[in-house]
């Protein structure tokens, strides 16, 4: 194919220009903040009444992200082990595989994706108490 | 082209659209030149390698398609895993798409491929262990002896020790109780 | 032009340059401003799936492998799932197969538009970036309510797909892709039309038409040289047979050719979508039940399958051995030979400002070769 120059090809760019009068298609952030969705894998929660202490979401995790820590004040009789899930968020990759797996349906993650702090302990997570 | 194979060679069919054919190493050379020159089957599309330690080979698998797309076939072979018998002649004269993927295959498991002058690193960069790809690398060793973790995750319990623990204490605390009686 | 003196200078057109597709540095040797020799290195982003996938079970190692390409992650989803299917022996419902051939074609809309994007930007046109980015947010904002994430879906899986959709998706889909068809003539106006462009594209990496399928090229390096081939008219799965898609091709071998090939692909996969929101199934169930993750064996056999991406054909290789682990997963994407054996022959005798425009048209996707 050969090139060669046409009055459309020249001109036709210009109508571009019309987009300057057009309203911007981004938002004004912090000011307007962007509305959450429903069923995003964002941060998780645990339901400490629920909770069996089981660790089969420290079986499927992939990365080793989650630790079994024993809790101070027992909310679950059925709590055999004594244990509640922690999450290192520096290794998870939010892939819900553990709240698939999870017997009495007690963690799961809510649409909630901003966090941030200077002490990098921190982000040893431990999931809210939320229903 | 798949009728005049069967003739000489005895032919798998895995599914309407993929064959499959095991071969010596000695016949390699002469039944690409065959296929590649004679029929359809005109472009090598993948070389793949798996490791089987448990058998001493590593099994080569050159994965031709014909001119249409529509079909594939996979010819295997075996070659031993140490020793000098682990190389093979290069297909470079006669698909030059082969030239990057046996450089691959050398960087990753260690077969060497006669006459390809283009055998050096392709992803890693001055590796000098074992090749990563063999299954005696182990990673997890590797890692645990190049770097550090983190600390403020020793607090990590085994949940069935846990569970033994607890309920070996609530036996005893249940017996205590009872004696007072 | 040629330099008085002949010198042959090497510079990297390296793995920090606004014009390149990815990480990966080509070094040429030039005189004057022809480049005499090229030599692609790789190596940047090589995370070792390959070794990854031998420590963990099959479902363990479904959610890493949509990694591995990133502009457009669901071919690799959808190959994994299919191998294991295959290797397994599980038939998936005719609603799922109707669920993943929309993700599959919501994907490439997604990834032909960022490369639009980058195409232009390599001509020095980023107005295009701008305006497209917006239009793949669109289709973002879609994908974040199916599956929970915007860029790595995590959504096809040995034996159906993971949720059920949302009350009114299909609506809001038709609703994303009249707006996509009401945009495309800017897009002709401001850029395929434009006579700079053309100017450029016209006649520069040209590829030999004769060699093109011997040597192993795919999608649009062969289309835009007037070959009709494509995996999901020769090679069909799911349900690709009963919906109705042309394969566009252009004369050429040029970039130009390449690029009107992209265009028109466009306006097929919209058609196509169209069709899968009229003819969706309504009943069924989404997902088989298949074995607890360290019950899910799969037997000692081999098998290959291939997906086409919005760059070409993607294939997969797994061979299992009788345990819940896979002995190994060999990964092809269409980038390996375009990159390195194609590319080495199309940048020589090319100018040095060419170099980035000819990268972009081939679509060369660096964390797909060294995976």
């Amino acid at each position: 194919m050969k090139f060669s120059l046409d009055i459309k090809g020249t001109i036709a760019p210009f109508t571009a220009v019309r987009k300057l009068f057009e309203h911007p298609k981004t938002i004004c952030y912090p000011i307007e903040k962007r509305e959450k969705v429903e069923g995003y894998r964002g941060f998780h929660t645990n339901i400490l009444a629920t909770c069996i202490g089981c660790a089969n979401c420290q079986d499927i995790c992939m990365n080793d992200a989650i630790d079994m820590i024993p809790i101070q004040d027992e909310q679950n009789p059925k709590n055999n082990s004594g244990c509640i899930p922690r999450i290192d968020y520096g290794r998870c990759c939010w892939c819900s595989l553990c709240t698939d797996v999870c017997p009495p349906n007690s963690l799961k993650l809510e649409s909630e994706s901003i966090w941030a702090s200077d002490n990098s302990n921190n982000f040893l997570y431990m999931p809210k108490d939320k229903r | 082209m798949i009728k005049i194979l069967k003739q000489h060679y005895e032919i798998e069919e895995k599914s309407r659209r993929l064959f499959k054919i095991h071969i010596k190493k000695e016949e390699f050379l002469k039944t690409l030149n065959f296929i590649g020159l004679n029929s359809n089957f005109i472009t090598l599309s993948q070389i793949t390698c798996t490791d089987w330690i448990e058998d001493e080979v590593f099994t080569l698998n050159y994965i031709l398609t014909t001119e249409q797309r529509d079909k594939n076939l996979m010819i295997a072979l075996s070659i031993p895993r140490e020793g000098k018998e682990s190389k093979l002649p290069t297909l470079l004269y006669l698909f030059p798409q082969a030239e990057v993927m046996e450089r691959d295959l050398h960087e990753m498991y260690g077969i060497e491929f006669i006459g390809n002058k283009t055998l050096f690193d392709f992803a890693l960069e001055n590796w000098n262990t074992t090749p990563p790809l063999r299954r005696e690398f182990d990673t997890l060793a590797y890692v645990n002896e190049q770097f550090d973790f983190r600390k403020g995750r020793e607090d990590n319990r085994d949940v069935k020790v846990e569970t033994k623990r607890r309920r070996a204490e609530a036996k005893k605390l249940k017996a205590k109780k009872e004696v007072k009686k | 032009m040629i330099a008085k003196d002949n010198r042959v200078i090497k510079i990297f057109h390296g793995p920090q340059h606004p014009g390149i597709t990815g990480n990966m540095s080509v070094e040429l040797d030039l005189v004057g401003e022809t480049i005499q020799k090229a030599r692609t290195h790789v190596g940047y982003l090589h995370r070792g799936f390959e070794k990854l996938i031998e420590r963990r079970t099959i479902i363990q190692a479904f959610t890493i492998v949509c990694r591995i390409c990133v502009p457009e992650p669901d071919p690799n989803e959808e190959n994994f799932a299919r191998a294991i299917e295959g290797l397994a022996g599980i038939e998936i419902s005719h609603r799922a197969k109707y669920i993943r051939v929309m993700v599959l074609e919501m994907a490439r809309v997604a990834a032909q538009m960022l490369w639009m994007g980058g195409q232009s930007g390599s001509v020095g046109l980023g107005t295009v970036a701008q305006w497209s980015i917006y239009d793949r947010d669109l289709i973002l904002d879609l994908f974040e309510e199916l599956t929970g994430g915007r860029v790595y879906h995590m959504y096809i899986y040995p034996g159906g797909v993971r949720r059920e959709l949302p009350d009114g998706f299909l609506e809001r889909l038709g609703k994303v892709l009249d707006h996509i068809e009401e945009k495309m003539p800017q897009y002709d106006a401001l850029f395929f039309e434009n006579s700079t462009f053309k100017k450029r594209a016209i006649g520069v990496g040209i590829i030999d038409k004769d060699l093109a399928l011997k040597e192993g090229l795919v999608g649009q390096a062969l289309r835009g040289c007037g070959i009709k081939r494509d995996v999901r008219k020769d090679n069909p799965y799911l349900v690709y047979d009963e919906l109705d898609f042309d394969i566009p091709t252009f004369e050429g071998c040029d970039v130009y050719a390449r690029a009107m090939v992209r265009r028109a692909e466009i306006k097929e996969s919209v058609k196509i979508l169209r069709q899968v929101i009229q003819k969706m199934p309504k009943e069924g169930e989404i997902m088989q039940k298949i074995p607890k993750h360290r019950k899910f064996k799969i037997p000692k056999d081999d098998i290959l399958v291939s997906t086409e991406s919005a760059r070409g054909e993607f294939n997969y290789y797994m061979a299992g051995d009788g345990t819940e682990k896979i002995r190994r997963m060999q990964v092809k994407g269409p980038s390996l030979i375009h990159g390195f054996t194609l590319l080495e022959k199309l940048l020589v005798n090319e100018e040095l400002s060419n170099v980035a425009m000819i990268m972009n048209s081939l679509g060369i996707c660096p964390p797909e070769i060294e995976r």
